[in-house]
């Protein structure tokens, strides 16, 4: 449910951002040298991976528990 | 099953994982701390008409006008050694600064319109260079003899910033950055396709189904990597090349070689015997890296690509990586491959422990 949660969370994030920079409004994402760039970039790489390795975690729970009922 | 000499203490880790955080810790850091150097972002006016006195005004990227004037100077370049020097410099800050420019009303060549590169110079802040700045026009009534007011001026003693930092690049700017975190997931999907097809063909060869565990496990990290890999670059692109997609041969190879992944997990689960799916597995996959080859370095090398990096992009020219950089790449892109060998290596322990179950 959780990761259901962030993934949507993320995919708005991503879509919003898309939102924003509309021709007229100064966009921010693009301020700056576009910085937010990369650190939308590094977002997106930490949080996937993170996600993976809770998702990693709680299949070895599973397991866990799955071995500990069969002693 | 476990390690039971791992479960002693929870930081016993093998070295070259120790090696992959140690590493990736010092590429996030250097990648984000380490400045850019100066830049022009806007020249205006764009253009202007030949024979004429012109004052452009200009805004700089981390620059530092104000720190010592006299030390600016300014040319506006043709080409090669044809320039034409700024009459007068006037700093109104650091990031804005006005030029004037006498533009001869002849030119060694003749064409329509007149691309000119600025250079700019500054003692101890160094170059930074606008290409195709402003485009002149020319003009109507021609004094041949202004002709050598092209060759007067000499761009030289140009001065080189001390320290470390990154170079300014005009469309890229701040996002050269990506180079240590986009382009390393490329880099770790390739190698660990490679480990899996090597995997294969030990399957191939012993028939041991523990080959086909480890050359799946090593696919699905892969294949997260290359979905990674996909999204930050289509992120970069919808802020430089105005959209997400935009059929360009790097990012359609890319797509099509990871469809062929994600056919190969499809094809694996639709098929119920064991052995079965094992062999079909380890054919397709070593058939899957062959074509890797000719989709992610041969076809995108034999057009052109606006990607950075490649051919078709003037402004880019050959200095996407410099020596500065190749400091921080190197590192990321050995870490984020020992980071995905690492999961690679998680998954198939987890996939071997729910088998034998």
């Amino acid at each position: 449910m959780s990761i259901k949660t962030i993934l949507t969370f993320l995919l708005l994030m991503i879509l919003q951002t898309a939102h924003a920079e509309g021709e007229s409004t100064p966009d921010f994402i693009r301020s700056i040298g576009k910085i937010y760039v990369v650190a939308g970039v590094c977002l997106i790489i930490l949080i996937t991976l993170f996600i993976y390795m809770i998702r990693l975690d709680r299949k070895i729970s599973r397991i866990e528990k799955r071995q500990k009922n069969e002693y | 099953m476990m390690q039971e000499s791992t479960t002693n203490s929870s930081f016993r880790l093998a070295a070259w994982k120790w090696a992959a955080m140690i590493i990736l810790i010092f590429v996030f850091i250097a990648g984000w701390i380490v400045p850019l150097k100066p830049g022009i972002i806007k020249v205006t006016p764009d253009r202007a008409v030949a024979g004429e006195m012109i004052v452009v005004d200009v805004v700089g990227y981390n620059s530092f006008y104000l720190t010592d004037t006299t030390k600016l100077r300014a040319w506006l370049r043709l080409a090669g050694d044809t320039v034409i020097q700024a009459h007068h410099i006037q700093a109104w800050d650091d990031r804005n600064l006005a030029a004037s420019f006498y533009i001869p009303s002849v030119f060694p060549v003749r064409q329509e319109a007149y691309p000119l590169t600025l250079v700019l110079d500054h003692g101890s802040e160094g170059t930074s260079i606008l290409p195709n700045a402003i485009f002149i026009t020319p003009a109507s009534e021609q004094d041949t003899a202004e002709m050598k007011l092209w060759f007067r001026d000499k761009i030289e003693h140009v001065h080189e910033k001390a320290g470390i930092q990154y170079p300014f690049r005009n469309i890229l700017s701040e996002t050269i950055r990506n180079t240590y975190f986009h382009v390393p997931m490329w880099f770790c999907m390739i190698i660990l396709f490679g480990v899996s097809a090597w995997y294969s063909l030990q399957y191939y060869r012993n028939g041991d189904i523990d080959f086909d565990r480890r050359s799946v496990a090593f696919i699905k990290v892969g294949l997260v990597f290359g979905v990674l890999g996909m999204v930050t670059g289509m992120l970069w692109a919808k802020n430089t090349w105005n959209a997400y997609w935009s059929w360009d041969v790097k990012q359609n190879m890319s797509a099509i070689s990871l469809l062929i992944y994600a056919a190969l997990m499809v094809m694996r689960s639709s098929v119920e015997d064991e052995m079965q799916k094992a062999r079909l597995t380890a054919g397709y996959n070593m058939f899957a890296f062959v074509l890797l080859i000719p989709l992610l370095f041969i076809i995108p090398r034999m057009t052109d690509s606006l990607h950075p990096g490649n051919g078709g992009n003037p402004a880019l020219g050959g200095e996407d990586l410099d020596n500065t950089m190749r400091m921080v790449f190197y590192p990321a892109v050995i870490g984020f491959i020992l980071l995905g060998l690492w999961i690679s290596q998680l998954v198939y322990r987890t996939d071997k422990l729910k088998g034998n179950l």
